[in-house]
């Protein structure tokens, strides 16, 4: 763990850019339908209560990071590997939205440029922005918070100018049933994105004011969820549910329809920045997490040291672990969702949780002034 | 110190090599196209014709000189398919053609006819360069390369001249419809949905109109003429509507914007004329043991332009008989729309779309067979309401007096 504090708005900025990153750009909950957004929601609201059980993880060990407190919770040696796996489970992530980021320039921008030079040039920026600390990257996300928000509106206000919404492409609304809808939303889009908060339980104890987290994850989430429900939900009022889905990217096709007065279009840029901004962040985050976390299990003095190897490992990762797009967001729909995700996500926290109220509560009966003592030990670390 | 300096050189290096410039095209190397032609050979394969922007003479033009030479230049290539067409016409052009101006694609009529639209769009829809928000017309009655070859005179790019046509023909006319590649697809795919695709055509000598030639004349030989609006039915070009057929079609879809209403009186053809201003059509499918029925109602506005008949436009009675006369009028040309499209078995209004938006479970049962069992049995009631709001700078029409003066 390094020296470092964020403000509550940071985390928050960087919570709600981390959770829009690559989600914004592909069809999320596309199989929703007409009611993706509204699947979006369920999901979101799920997300929320994951939130719940990483933020009461954080109330047992408000000054250690998830690779620390699990060796708290499950001892030294058990802990150590799952918390290995963790770091493992990070960097593949980083290694997935590096890809998507890859293959997306490649797709829409580069079509002749080899994706190893793309990841590679992006990876650079990152391993920099992570040698640089947390401090930096969060003051970063402000700034990116800003851009991200002026493009949102102008974008909103062109597609509303340009008269494309229809909002009959919406109804009907249920066209897959609730039951189908709240299925779905637990199934995928609850992972994907919500449920990658996970990682920020390697970033909350840096918060200056832990008090504050609750309405912070809460509002990041929900912020998001809503931002990402609205963007669907204007795709298929623009694009009517088939293309939405046959898109690889919704939200280009839509900015590339948008035509104001003759003149105002192609504005196809809008896409590459906020891909840039939300691979950017989300990347950076996961790496981020990865180099702390690899430090803290292995002793390591200077974690910035680890940026390179450990940023380089995430560049050949992301080449080799599919063969074409197709493969890539295939695995990402069928296999990761049910394989990685739900016991990362879901599973070990919960367990976790469990353990660590049980331990809690034997110690808070006998040894109320030996927690006390343990806990000034570890600060003083 | 010195390991400083060599990041710093690498980065240099690195920013130098990998951005932006691995994937350039400078201007010169690129062919820029204005527009595609897609017509068909007697062997059946396809072929291609692009039209490029001669940048130097569509600049000089502008300027005031130029003109001397044609601001496009025309290449054809044959293949089977699309991209294949674009790799054949490089045996050809020195450049690389660039297709983000593209702005129209013409597909030749005999194309539409017997080979379908289905499957020529998934190259233009797919390619990260092609727009689609790009303008789709069918050649009637001549080939996709007669409309795309030809000169035209204000407009010097004739991408842009059928373009502007096209849209000032739906806005004063309701005889065109403005559709874009989207479109085209959304509407292809869709079960509850047909497209229509305007027509445009090459009247006159055509032998020339490739000749700089029929640009220096003030009455061009051969001028692209905004044709009537293409029927599809499955994918394939079955019919046309032309003239109160389109207009009428037109009205149930909303898109009538500016058009000129012109209603008989007292055995006088097309004796009034009426501009619409603004207009609403709502289209409300509805239930009825068991089936649906549309509702269609449509509100118009507008004023009297012309008047060859005596009638006197002063006193509200007036009015309001010419108001009764063109809604009947606008009432018919709509419901012979409609029957049309149930007699080609082609829902090119959508009613399928709306019955699935608002009875999901009554869609479900029918989609199968939407088009060609359900439509064309499908009830419609049509209701107009028309408002003369101003009848110009005069009140009655000297044909009045003239009349009163002779007895």
């Amino acid at each position: 763990m390094e020296k470092a504090k964020i403000s509550g708005y940071q985390l928050f900025v960087l919570i709600f850019l981390f959770e829009m990153g690559s989600a914004l750009l592909v069809p999320l909950a596309g199989e929703g339908k007409q009611g993706a957004w509204l699947v979006i929601l369920i999901a979101m609201i799920g997300g929320i209560l994951l939130f719940f059980v990483y933020y009461a993880l954080f109330q047992y060990y408000p000054n250690q990071i998830l690779t620390e407190f699990v060796r708290s919770i499950l001892g030294n040696f058990l802990g150590r590997i799952v918390a290995f796996l963790y770091i493992l489970y990070f960097m593949y992530l980083a290694a997935r939205v590096l890809r998507d980021f890859g293959e997306t320039l490649l797709t829409v921008a580069y079509p002749h440029v080899p994706l190893f030079f793309a990841n590679a040039a992006f990876i650079l920026v990152v391993i920099y922005t992570v040698r640089k600390g947390i401090e930096v990257l969060a003051r970063t996300s402000e700034l990116f918070f800003v851009l991200e928000n002026v493009l949102f509106l102008t974008f909103i206000l062109l597609t509303i100018v340009s008269g494309m919404i229809h909002l009959n492409n919406l109804k009907p609304v249920l066209e897959i049933n609730g039951v189908e809808m709240v299925k779905m939303a637990f199934s995928k889009t609850i992972f994907f994105p919500f449920g990658e908060l996970i990682v920020f339980l390697m970033i909350f104890p840096y918060l200056n004011e832990p008090q504050r987290l609750k309405k912070i994850g809460v509002g990041g989430l929900a912020l998001s969820g809503i931002f990402l429900s609205f963007t669907m939900a204007v795709n298929i009022a623009v694009l009517g549910v088939d293309l939405t889905l046959r898109s690889q990217y919704p939200l280009l096709t839509l900015i590339q329809s948008i035509e104001v007065a003759g003149f105002l279009e192609r504005l196809d840029v809008y896409f590459l920045l906020k891909l840039m901004i939300g691979g950017f962040i989300k990347i950076t985050v996961f790496t981020y997490v990865a180099v702390t976390g690899t430090a803290n299990v292995f002793n390591v003095k200077q974690p910035s040291r680890l940026a390179y190897p450990v940023g380089f490992v995430i560049l050949l990762v992301s080449i080799v672990i599919a063969s074409s797009y197709s493969e890539h967001i295939q695995e990402g729909l069928s296999a990761v969702p049910v394989y990685i995700h739900l016991p990362f996500q879901v599973i070990i926290p919960l367990l976790l949780l469990i353990i660590a109220y049980f331990k809690n509560r034997k110690k808070s009966n006998k040894h109320q002034q030996h927690k006390t003592e343990l806990k000034g030990g570890v600060e003083g670390k | 110190m010195n390991r400083k300096r060599l990041v710093l050189l690498l980065m240099l290096m690195g920013t130098t090599f990998t951005s932006g410039c691995w994937d350039k095209t400078e201007l010169n190397e690129m062919a820029i196209v204005s527009a595609v032609g897609i017509d068909k050979n007697e062997a059946g394969r396809l072929v291609g014709t692009f039209q490029i922007i001669n940048p130097v003479n569509v600049a000089g033009s502008l300027q005031g000189g130029g003109g001397t030479n044609p601001s496009i230049s025309i290449y054809r290539a044959t293949g089977d398919n699309v991209l294949e067409l674009d790799s054949n016409a490089s045996t050809k052009i020195s450049r690389d053609m660039y297709f983000a101006h593209a702005n129209l694609v013409v597909i030749g009529e005999d194309v539409a006819k017997e080979m379908g639209i289905n499957s020529i769009f998934d190259a233009f829809e797919r390619s990260p360069e092609f727009r689609a928000t790009t303008r789709i017309v069918i050649a009637r009655g001549v080939k996709a390369k007669d409309l795309v070859e030809t000169l035209t005179a204000i407009d010097k790019v004739s991408a842009e001249k059928v373009i502007k046509t096209i849209e000032s023909t739906e806005k004063q006319q309701g005889g065109s419809i403005t559709i874009n590649l989207q479109e085209v697809i959304k509407n292809l795919v869709s079960s509850g949905k047909e497209p229509l695709i305007s027509g445009f055509t090459v009247r006159g000598n055509t032998n020339k109109e490739s000749k700089i030639e029929n640009t220096q004349t003030s009455n061009m030989a051969a001028n692209p003429n905004a044709v009537g609006i293409g029927v599809f039915k499955d994918g394939k070009l079955i019919d046309w509507l032309d003239g109160n057929q389109a207009k009428g079609t037109m009205w149930v879809l909303d898109r009538i914007v500016n058009t000129n209403v012109n209603i008989d009186w007292e055995g006088k053809k097309d004796a009034v004329t009426y501009q619409v201003l603004r207009q609403k059509t709502n289209v409300k499918p509805k239930m009825k043991n068991g089936k649906p029925k549309m509702y269609i109602t449509v509100r118009a506005e507008g004023d009297i332009r012309e008047v060859n008949a005596p009638i006197d436009l002063a006193s509200p009675h007036g009015s309001i008989d010419i108001e009764k006369k063109l809604a009947k009028d606008i009432k018919k040309d709509m419901e012979d729309a409609i029957k049309l499209a149930q007699k080609n078995k082609s829902d090119i209004f959508g009613f399928g779309e709306l019955i699935h938006e608002t009875h999901p479970a009554y869609w479900k049962k029918h989609e199968k067979d939407w088009d060609d069992v359900t439509f064309p049995k499908l009830e419609a009631e049509v209701q107009v309401e028309v408002f003369i709001r101003r009848t110009g700078i005069r009140n009655k029409p000297y044909l009045l007096d003239i009349k009163k003066g002779d007895q």
